[in-house]
């Protein structure tokens, strides 16, 4: 198998490893060329920026300065505490020069759509910097070292997922990793920015792979390239030429153009023929996946020791005239960018973050871009509309046939009408990526992922409740044995209590110690009144 | 479940039920040339009553059911069941027996169920199987064109007007045939001008499996050799070029990605592999070759159209496999050892029984489940501190 | 033959007894009950509501259990699925009972009101709920004098502003609005 395979590199003409066929599958057109006609371009710094820290669920935020600080590009702004969760801190960086205005909730543009925190930041446009550390001979420094830098950095994956970059190479250093695979498949329609990204940089993200490759001490790095990409096929070519004077540190291999090849799991299976299985993580099987964007932020947090303030994001839609891939400063306000390009207001439809089949609407042009926006689209009334009414599954199957996780669309569909968890897990409900291509071939237009989604959720809290439900009935049963237990203590103290005073032979008055007992009632009705009144009493103030 | 928001997806492939119906109509066009080139005119008034019935038929149902007739009827899920049903009834047909079988089909079969999606058993085939059972004698009188030329004196049959016609050595696509079909349709049209009892009793009744029982050679190559044009309705090749076309069909579906190979596939090996086993070529017995099995009769319009209705057919790609072979083996089994003609509607109808268990047992295995545990040895699970 | 059907009759019948003993009736209605001893039924907690189902109740007044325990119910009794009786409340998302801290004067009323004992703090001191033992019942909001108790949808946190946060990132800050 190895000899067949040297022959067919040789054959093809680069060092290739052979990609296998993946299940199921989807070829939308891609619209891609629109945003790569113009090159990468830096954006002009903004007058305001909102820097995202995190969201309420992700973890215990550090703010390290204050309102009305004035700060220096580069400078740490935050960092958000993932340690609950095990996973390392990440911190946040200052794009630009600036003041910081203010630090409030609000929407970002992400996946989730859920409101961070946000730093907010005038900037004053001298871009003042804190001075860098480049570490321009990266093979001196130790694998933990890099990775320590990476985390510094503020470096996440850079793919959609934003896990934090630092903690998927140290989950290889207690596993001994083969594959090193930089993901550059990037199958959604409508973004290129990798694509972009590898035409005009394939040297730094080669550099930026082989630091990646050293700090998770893989063997062997792979860059998975869809093939339908020829320009940055060719300057990844050449950029492993330029680089290997000694020996290639990366091979690279083209997978077959489909939707969703780009899923990790997929890509793995489609790039070394490893299945991993549901529930495994890939490093257990030696393999280890990063982004081609993360590539390029590792050789921006080693070599020019800057870290991770911009990202490169798609910006497309008919809606703009000059679509292009932009070189972004975290934190830029979506319909800043779309300025940018031309947008022209009155055919904008609606706004979509990330791609065309798993984005979702942006409710507010206004919302800031964060670590993992890779593509922003402004779709006009004859583009991404939403399908019409829904039709009866006629069970075609087509979903099935597209499906990449080789679920049953069609049953899956009907057990979530019917609510029928057993048979939902069965069919793998569970396994479903919520990647679309179910939706994208459903010729009566339904919309499964959502509803998947929604069953999801169902089971998600079913089984919350079955789970606490046990547990819920001990302790009310425990309440109730503790309610009996202390109405007989009483009571049998107060059978006793006149034993006792006889026995202590000074008998107490009985109503003596009904008042008293009165007495503190009264006096703890007061109180509490009192209380409920100073309490609304500050409500009102807080109020005006 | 009913206040989904549209979210995830935007982009679509712009395929809708409509636009799959009408390719499916589409392919169903060469099949139908070919019937009218050698039945006559008798197949496009039986697809014009039904396809009349069926949408009044429909409509009512939509309307009974309080929903929009417009749009559902826009999918025209209902013209390809009335199609269907057409090409399977014999031409020349009286059009009650039409009407009665395609309401059948779209009320009783399919909106009983709970519409388009919902019908657990093929609409088109069940409303045959009904019409088979109830009219024995009216479902099997099929005009055969190689009778015509076996007819030597015209004025020994005055039965039929297609005889009659082809006596003259008329096509059956002049307007001679086309009056003579519509009589056969209305027949309460043509008292005064013939004896309807005259052409109720010449129909000839056969099927060419059983005709050509014994004959164990291809009726193409028999005109090829003796040199008749493949064409000609006298050379006997009718059932063989009519299967062909719907082959022709079948395939641009496949190709159109409309239905999957499996189904089409399972069947048509399935009946190839039982024929060529059973195949007896010394023995008068009644196992045809695979050749005819596979285009004497109407073994690829059941392949390529009937058993992959997608609503009724096991839907998972082993289930469609398994199915295919329970219809292959059924319809062999009936032809050969049942007592029915024509055995395509009670095959799809028993795979149509199957079908939901297949759907539930044989299914794909889940990416990443049932795999053995690749897990190294010695080596410590992974550890996040 | 008749014999057969009547041994296979006597076989059946023994062993659905032997389940049926096994997990009387009662124990499997509270089974699928979802335990939250919310009240909302009109019963003081599940069980007792389980043994009125059990005794021919109407099985659609759990608000807390969602549509999934109606139709486990109603498969179990054998009942045809009823909606739920919207006299006894509306399906909701589970929530957890959030205490706002700053505004809690210590009266105990929650305390007693709650079912599973899952709010912690004594007389005239502040009383916070153990969220994990929490089981959404709404029964602490209505004793409370100085309504200081949200429910608080505890699976996907979410802000708007007509509900406080669940954290209060801003104070955790110390930044002041």
């Amino acid at each position: 198998m190895s000899t067949l395979k040297q022959l067919a590199s040789k054959f093809l003409g680069h060092d290739s490893v052979f990609a296998r066929r993946t299940a199921g599958g989807i070829q939308p057109p891609s619209f891609k060329e629109h945003s790569l006609r113009s090159r990468i371009m830096s954006t002009p710094i903004p007058p305001q920026l909102t820097i995202p820290i995190g969201a309420e669920s992700s973890g215990e935020i550090t703010r390290l300065v204050d309102i009305g600080e004035q700060v220096l590009k580069y400078q740490k702004l935050a960092v958000i505490s993932l340690s609950a969760k095990g996973r390392s801190d990440v911190p946040v960086h200052a794009p630009t020069s600036g003041v910081i205005t203010s630090i409030e909730n609000s929407i970002v543009a992400d996946h989730s759509q859920q409101q961070q925190l946000c730093i907010n930041l005038t900037v004053d446009g001298h871009d003042k910097a804190l001075p860098l550390e480049p570490h321009t001979n990266h093979a001196q420094l130790s694998s933990a070292d890099l990775v320590s830098l990476i985390r510094d950095a503020g470096v996440i994956g850079m793919g959609g997922a934003g896990f934090p970059a630092a903690d998927k190479l140290r989950a290889c250093s207690v596993l001994p990793i083969e594959f090193l695979i930089i993901n550059a498949a990037e199958c959604e329609p409508y973004i290129s920015a990798d694509e972009a990204l590898l035409r005009e940089r394939a040297n730094r993200v080669v550099l930026g792979a082989e630091i990646l490759k050293r700090a998770s001490a893989a063997q062997r790095c792979l860059i998975a390239i869809e093939d339908t990409k020829p320009d940055a096929i060719a300057a990844i070519k050449q950029a492993l030429q330029n680089e290997a004077s000694h020996q290639p540190c990366c091979e690279l291999v083209l997978v077959p153009s489909k939707y969703p090849a780009g899923s990790e799991k997929q890509l793995i299976q489609c790039v070394t023929g490893i299945e991993i299985a549901t529930g495994q993580h890939p490093t257990e099987h030696g393999i280890v996946m990063h982004n081609v964007g993360t590539a390029y932020a590792a050789y921006e947090a080693i070599i020019e020791g800057k870290p991770c303030i911009s990202r490169f994001t798609t910006l497309c839609g008919q809606a703009l005239k000059t679509p292009k891939n932009f070189e972004v400063l975290i934190g830029t306000a979506a319909g800043f960018l779309f300025e940018l390009c031309g947008i022209e207001a009155n055919k904008k439809q609606k706004s979509i973050v990330g791609g065309s089949l798993m984005g979702s609407e942006l409710g507010n042009d206004k919302a800031a871009t964060c670590k993992t926006t890779n593509c922003l689209i402004a779709a006009s009334s004859n583009e991404l509309q939403a399908p019409k009414e829904a039709q009866a599954c006629i069970r075609c199957g087509y979903c099935a046939d597209a499906c990449p996780s080789k679920l049953l669309p069609q049953q899956l569909l009907a057990f979530s009408k019917t609510l029928d968890t057993t048979q939902l897990l069965e069919h793998g409900l569970l396994d479903c990526i919520e990647c679309g291509a179910c939706d994208y071939v459903c010729p009566s237009q339904i919309p499964l992922v959502s509803t998947y989604k929604q069953s999801k959720k169902f089971i998600k809290t079913r089984r919350h409740s079955l789970e606490y439900s046990d547990y819920w009935q001990q302790r009310f049963q425990f309440r109730q044995y503790r309610v009996k237990k202390e109405k007989d203590q009483a009571l049998s103290r107060k059978l006793n209590a006149p034993l006792q005073s006889m026995q202590a032979a000074e008998p107490a008055p009985k109503g003596q110690n009904d008042e008293a007992d009165f007495i503190s009632k009264e006096q703890a009705s007061r109180d509490i009144a009192a209380a409920v009144a100073r309490v609304k009493a500050r409500r009102n103030e807080k109020n005006k | 479940m009913s206040a989904l928001k549209a979210g995830a997806p935007f982009q679509h492939s712009g395929r809708n039920i409509t636009q799959l119906m009408q390719t499916l109509m589409y392919a169903l066009l060469p099949g139908i040339f070919a019937s009218l080139w050698y039945f006559g005119f008798g197949i496009l008034i039986n697809i014009a009553i039904a396809i009349t019935f069926a949408v009044l038929a429909e409509a009512a149902m939509l309307r009974l059911r309080n929903r929009d007739i417009r749009s559902h009827l826009g999918d025209k899920s209902a013209l390809v069941t009335a199609l269907l049903f057409a090409i399977a009834i014999p031409p020349g047909s009286p059009w009650w027996l039409v009407a009665l079988g395609i309401v059948f089909a779209i009320v009783i079969a399919k909106h009983l169920y709970g519409g388009l999606g919902q019908n657990p058993f093929n609409p088109a085939m069940c409303g045959y199987a009904m019409l088979l059972l109830a009219f024995p004698l009216e479902m099997t009188g099929w005009h055969i064109p190689f009778e015509v030329i076996t007819e030597p004196q015209p004025t020994d049959n005055l039965g039929i007007p297609i005889l009659t016609v082809e006596r003259e050595f008329l096509s059956p696509l002049s307007w001679g045939g086309f009056k003579q079909a519509l009589l056969l349709a209305f027949p309460f049209a043509a008292s005064g001008v013939i004896d309807i009892s005259d052409f109720v009793d010449g129909l000839a009744m056969a099927t060419p499996l059983i005709e050509f029982k014994m004959a164990g050679k291809s009726a193409l190559l028999t005109a090829r050799e003796s040199g008749a044009s493949l064409f000609a309705r006298e050379s006997e090749t009718a059932w063989e070029i009519i299967n062909i076309s719907y082959l022709l069909g079948g395939l641009f579906l496949l190709y159109k990605r409309i239905i999957s190979w499996h189904i089409p596939l399972a069947i048509i090996a399935t009946v190839f592999v039982l024929a060529a086993l059973f195949y007896a070529p010394g023995s008068v017995a009644i196992y045809g070759t695979p050749y005819l099995h596979l285009f004497g009769s109407a073994t690829m319009i059941g392949a390529f159209f009937i058993a992959t209705d997608p609503v009724s057919a096991a839907t998972t790609r082993p289930g469609k496999l398994v199915y295919g072979i329970i219809i292959g083996v059924s319809i062999y089994s009936i032809r050969v050892w049942g007592s029915y003609l024509d055995s395509i509607a009670f095959a799809v109808l028993f795979g149509n029984f199957c079908a939901p268990v297949l759907d539930q047992y044989c299914r794909p295995r889940i990416f990443g489940h049932g795999l053995r545990s690749k897990s190294r040895p010695n080596e410590a699970p992974v550890k996040r501190e | 033959m008749l014999l057969f059907a009547l041994v296979l009759v006597k076989i059946t019948r023994y062993l659905t007894r032997q389940v049926t003993a096994q997990k009387s009736l009662v124990n499997r209605i509270n089974r699928a009950l979802p335990q939250t001893q919310c009240g909302q039924c009109g019963h003081p907690g599940c069980l007792p509501y389980a043994r009125s189902i059990s005794l021919g109740e109407a099985s659609n007044k759990c608000p807390p259990g969602g549509q999934e325990t109606i139709l486990e119910l109603a498969e179990l009794l054998n009942e045809p699925v009823r909606g739920l009786d919207p006299a006894h409340g509306q399906f909701r998302d589970f929530s957890v009972a959030v205490i706002r801290e700053d505004e809690c004067i210590g009266c105990t009323k929650c305390i007693q009101a709650c079912p599973v004992d899952a709010i912690l703090g004594g007389p005239k001191l502040m009383h916070t709920v153990i969220t994990s033992e929490c089981t959404g019942c709404d029964l602490c909001v209505e004793p409370c004098p100085v309504d200081c108790i949200d429910m608080i949808n505890h699976l996907a946190p979410a802000i708007s502003h007509t509900t406080p946060p669940y954290f209060d990132l801003r104070s955790s800050l110390g930044v002041n609005t």
